[in-house]
């Protein structure tokens, strides 16, 4: 078995790695002004680096949602490194990506809408959570860490639920995200050295994407996810830290910021669990 | 005149006899005595084997002139089984056949090749992902007749082939597991 047919160096090792690289290769090409702001791209590209290896480069046009997924991801990207070179301000920035976020949405739930009431209440439930999200992480002067930290958390339950919901490929690809994410904390822990960005918006929008794959192609109990978005809200339970405000203080509050994200990321999961019955996770 | 056109009119009324061919017969495949079931490599330990349960189809067949049959059949992707609930959950998932979008895959046959008395080539194209491909099977005629169990005109035959997955865009899992694909085919089409 090669080692990039590997489950784990799939879905972990190879989109951190490249994650890793990507970051610091965005810094170093847009310089001492522009790299910083860019350097979030990198975990949109090594994400779509990581689908094309656990899932194979899809068509253009794409057939099928997962193709539709892959191609608005890159479309993400384009735009959110747009945004970022144009000097879009991040509120402008925001609306540029909620709306890029809306449309990929719609046009990858294409083939089951307008579907049943229960498609449409999932479908404004992921585009109001999305813009949540999106709104959350879009901080005039927020650094690269407490946004990223939100997504990683929130990538590990999308992760999580799909692997209850036997969606094995979204369930890698989320994975692959926040490992991505982590590249790009590495560089960001324990000094924060990058900005945001709306690239790094472009990679949360990616993440709500995955998730309504998941919810309108899968049998996912995706309704846990719900439960996620306090994650988007943890940096408040942090502020409230009586850590002392130095690099050392801040370099703690990252730590414990990720602690509290991933308590509702842990809960999406368990109930997902609970809801599919205590379903067989294991390889067969 | 009158006699020129009394003499082709019998012309024509003899010469009928031997230009009409038997035309084809139109067929609707049985399905509960129609089985397709593919076969993958798993891991490389073993073959891994399963089948769609749902199967609708319909069969023009000649039997003086095979290569003028024709076949289309409908399978339903949410019909997978392989005799293990998650995986069945998880071959319908956006990973295999994405079943919620793709519920049904096609086969339409574009033309059928005699090999032998029995044998031939079924050229056709597969729909599978949204995804049309060309697909050849081999293709066995077994029986014709009246089914001593129905009591109806059947005909019957088999189809083996291997298509590869990756080529209509199920490229996930390639290559732990397989990304060939056998199918087998057995089948009993009742007159329609």
């Amino acid at each position: 078995m090669a080692l990039l047919d590997d489950l784990v160096v799939q879905t972990a090792l190879f989109p951190l790695v490249v994650g890793v690289a990507a970051v610091g290769v965005v810094r170093l090409a847009g310089g001492r002004t522009r790299g910083p702001r860019l350097a979030a791209a990198g975990v949109a590209a090594a994400f779509l680096a990581a689908y094309a290896l656990i899932v194979g480069l899809p068509a253009l046009p794409p057939p099928s949602s997962m193709g539709r997924l892959f191609w608005s991801a890159v479309a993400g990207l384009v735009i959110g490194v747009g945004a970022d070179l144009a000097g879009l301000d991040r509120r402008r920035g925001t609306w540029l990506l909620g709306a890029w976020v809306t449309a990929s949405l719609l046009w990858i739930a294409l083939p089951v809408l307008p579907g049943s009431l229960d498609t449409i209440t999932a479908a404004v439930l992921l585009l109001a959570g999305g813009w949540i999200a999106l709104s959350r992480t879009a901080g005039e002067s927020e650094g690269a860490a407490t946004p990223g930290v939100a997504l990683l958390a929130a990538a590990v339950a999308v992760g999580g639920v799909a692997l209850v919901g036997a969606s094995a490929s979204v369930a890698q690809l989320a994975f692959a995200l926040a490992a991505a994410t982590g590249g790009l904390l590495l560089w960001n822990w324990p000094v924060e050295r990058h900005a945001w960005g709306n690239a790094g918006q472009a990679a949360l929008g990616i993440l709500v994407l995955l998730a309504a794959t998941l919810t309108f192609f899968s049998s996912a109990h995706a309704e846990a996810l719900l439960l996620v978005l306090p994650a988007f809200f943890a940096d408040r339970l942090r502020d409230r830290l009586p850590l002392p405000r130095t690099a050392a203080g801040r370099a703690m509050g990252t730590v414990a910021l990720t602690a509290i994200a991933l308590v509702p990321a842990a809960a999406a999961v368990g109930v997902a669990f609970l809801l599919s019955a205590g379903s067989d996770v294991s390889g067969y | 005149m009158k006699r020129l056109l009394a003499t082709a009119a019998l012309s024509a009324l003899v010469a009928l006899p031997m230009t009409v061919q038997a035309a084809p017969v139109a067929y609707k495949l049985d399905p509960a005595h129609t089985a397709v079931v593919f076969i993958v490599d798993h891991l490389g330990f073993a073959k891994a084997m399963g089948r769609f349960n749902t199967v609708a189809g319909e069969l023009s067949f000649d039997k003086d002139a095979a290569d003028k049959s024709s076949l289309s059949v409908t399978i339903d992707t949410t019909s997978v089984d392989t005799n293990h609930a998650k995986r069945d959950e998880h071959l319908k998932s956006p990973d295999f056949f994405n079943a919620k979008e793709f519920p049904k895959m096609t086969f339409k046959s574009t033309k059928i090749e005699t090999t032998g008395d029995k044998t031939g080539k079924l050229h056709g194209d597969l729909t599978l992902l949204g995804v049309t491909k060309p697909v050849v099977l081999d293709v066995t005629f077994n029986k014709d007749g009246v089914s001593p169990a129905s009591k109806q005109e059947t005909v019957g035959f088999s189809a083996r082939g291997t298509i590869k997955r990756s080529d209509f865009g199920m490229k996930y899992g390639v290559p732990n597991i397989g990304d060939d694909i056998q199918i087998i085919i057995e089948s009993e089409a009742v007159k329609a």
